[in-house]
């Protein structure tokens, strides 16, 4: 029995920030049907931030979360301004699939240059702390990780449902032309939420650095499991990329309980090919989903 | 969108230089070093599977980036097969059954899946491929009997008065040849433009009675089996292989990026593309190898952004261009 508890209290910390790490996807997935195989090296590249912060300056991580937002903001902006746009003009919604792969092999290889392939890890003065519930364990990186990344969620999902700004994206996700012709600069809208989409991914992979281990080549595995997460718990909102996070990771640790822990990654796929046979988008169905 | 371009691949202007090229390729071994033997045999795989990859992906659409699910069960299927059949009859039958068998499992696995994965369309469609490549890739190195993780050695089947490199670049030649007529004859044919119209609009090619059900399913099968005979031939040429190097989601990549720049949906398209992006990667970047991944990946961005139906359809649609302003110009009498 306490197994099965602290199983499930593991598998709730992790989805947190799994949920985190795919919230900037899910949204720009749904607001502009775009598939970004980028997402993941913009995970990595907050971490690489947070680990120049805390390494070279000193500072905590989680007190440079809005510096790092910001610098990926700006990143992702500019990224789908020049590149993803041109694309998706110039030829069909699927080449923004390749020109985003493209990309994160830039990013990926140029991280290597940089930081070297080598794995990293940040770890402030809570790292290896403990907290003992009863008689249940509780890491404290993973509980700051876990309410770090729900605060942000709530953010993001405040952000789209009462500001002006998350109107517009509202209304040019359900209806880009209608939306233009309500005076909305679509392309204007799109760099823009490409931009919060970046920077949650770069806030996302603030916390996964202090919490695991990560390097360049981890990329590849943010993105698969950003889109796990979004054709689990649902396309477009921070809810459910919250519900399939939390899924995730409970499926996550408790296939390694039961099954063994080198069946996680296969359980991952087979329950991604199961949910877009049945039911692709998501649990939660799609946010914007409802005048298409 | 890419043009519809007319197929001329049994004329004259186009068999010629092609039966040369074929002739270049068979006496070419004589005079290369193994190292560049073995360029070649990669790039003729290259184009095998990248043509293979159109006749479902570029001809119909249907965008898969799981196709290294079929060079990984090919090889894993021959891996298995070989050894029970033993060298009794000798080593060209072992390889020729091991190929039509890992072809078969591959036409199989391939109908299975055709009919519950098909139906996805677009990104859901590649993502659904990926993930059934990773998931089968997962299994195969989770199970012993499969072998994945350990690695299985599969018997050496090139006769003993040839050097191995040689044997597998003639193989691989006449496996690229194969497929790149099987292409040539598809495109042709009423399916060929079934597929396309499927790529065009396959609502109205339904309403038009196109049986898409039928044609996609072909399509994948047919690809299927030609991927997964090339992914045997490959295993048998490493020797020895784990699931990490045999499903390997750059060759999925390699596939489209082939096409990509050749020019999807045609026939020669793959072929540049492979000829290009092989000799840029393993020639003139080998001594580059930590920036390789960057020049890829910019490279694959700048085709996407400057050309985005290919050297193919740039080709095409300036002499397009060229003619209607030779009509243009022309005096109207």
């Amino acid at each position: 029995m306490r197994i099965i508890i602290q199983t499930f209290l593991d598998g709730i910390m992790l989805g947190g920030v799994l949920s985190l790490a795919a919230a900037g996807f899910s949204l720009i997935f749904g607001v502009m049907n775009v598939v970004s195989l980028a997402h993941g090296a913009m995970v990595v590249i907050g971490a690489y931030l947070a680990y120049v912060c805390w390494s070279l300056l000193g500072v905590d991580p989680l007190l440079m979360i809005p510096l790092i937002m910001g610098i990926l903001f700006i990143l992702g902006f500019y990224i789908q301004k020049t590149i993803i746009s041109w694309a998706v003009e110039r030829s069909t919604l699927e080449a923004s699939l390749l020109v985003t792969f493209g990309l994160a092999l830039v990013l990926r290889n140029s991280l290597d240059i940089v930081f070297s392939p080598d794995v990293r890890s940040v770890s402030p003065g809570y790292s290896f702390m403990n907290i003992g519930i009863g008689f249940l364990s509780v890491d404290v990186v993973r509980l700051i990780g876990l309410i770090a990344s729900l605060c942000m969620l709530f953010f993001l999902s405040i952000l789209l449902k009462k500001t002006s700004f998350g109107r517009k994206i509202r209304a040019t996700a359900q209806q880009s032309f209608a939306a233009e012709l309500c005076g909305i600069n679509v392309q204007r809208v799109y760099a823009l939420t490409f931009g919060v989409g970046c920077a949650f991914a770069g806030a996302a992979g603030v916390i996964i650095g202090i919490i695991m281990p990560f390097s360049p080549n981890s990329e590849g595995h943010w993105t698969i499991n950003a889109f796990v997460v979004v054709v689990l718990g649902g396309i477009g909102s921070p809810a459910g990329a919250l519900i399939g996070g939390l899924l995730l990771g409970l499926i996550e640790t408790f296939t390694a309980l039961i099954i063994g822990p080198s069946f996680t990654n296969a359980m991952m796929f087979l329950i991604l090919v199961i949910m877009l046979l049945f039911r692709p988008q998501g649990l939660l169905g799609h946010a914007f989903g409802e005048s298409r | 969108m890419i043009p519809v371009s007319s197929n001329n691949f049994f004329q004259i202007r186009v068999l010629i230089p092609l039966s040369l090229s074929l002739l270049i390729f068979l006496i070419a071994p004589m005079f290369l070093s193994t190292y560049h033997i073995r360029v070649l045999q990669f790039f003729f795989f290259s184009v095998g599977i990248a043509i293979s990859w159109n006749i479902l992906s570029g001809f119909s659409g249907y965008w898969s980036f799981g196709h290294t699910l079929y060079i990984g069960v090919g090889a894993f299927v021959a891996g298995k097969f070989a050894p029970i059949i033993g060298l009794q009859y000798g080593k060209i039958f072992v390889l020729v059954a091991s190929m039509l068998s890992a072809g078969l499992f591959c036409a199989f696995l391939a109908f299975i899946l055709a009919y519950p994965i098909l139906r996805l369309r677009g990104i859901f469609f590649a993502i659904a491929m990926l993930g059934i490549a990773e998931l089968t890739s997962e299994l195969s190195s989770n199970f012993d009997w499969i072998g994945g993780a350990m690695g299985l050695i599969i018997p050496e089947a090139s006769p003993a008065n040839i050097d191995p490199a040689v044997f597998y670049y003639y193989i691989f030649l006449l496996m690229a040849v194969i497929i790149l007529m099987v292409a040539a004859y598809i495109k042709k044919s009423r399916f060929g433009y079934g597929l396309v119209s499927i790529r065009e609009d396959e609502d109205t090619s339904k309403m038009l009675g196109v049986p898409t059900e039928k044609y996609k399913i072909t399509a994948s099968v047919i690809s299927g089996a030609l991927v997964g005979i090339l992914g045997a031939v490959y295993g048998f040429n490493l020797g020895y292989f784990t699931a990490p190097s045999v499903f390997r989601v750059d060759f999925s990549l390699n596939m489209i990026l082939y096409n990509l720049i050749g020019g999807i949906g045609t026939i020669f398209g793959p072929v540049i593309g492979a000829a290009i992006l092989v000799f840029l990667t393993k020639v003139v970047l080998s001594k580059l190898l930590n920036i390789h991944i960057l020049i890829t990946g910019l490279l694959v961005i700048i085709i996407v952004l400057s050309a985005p139906g290919g050297i193919i359809g740039t080709v095409n649609s300036l002499i397009e261009k060229r003619q209607a302003s030779k009509s243009t110009n022309a005096p109207k009498n």
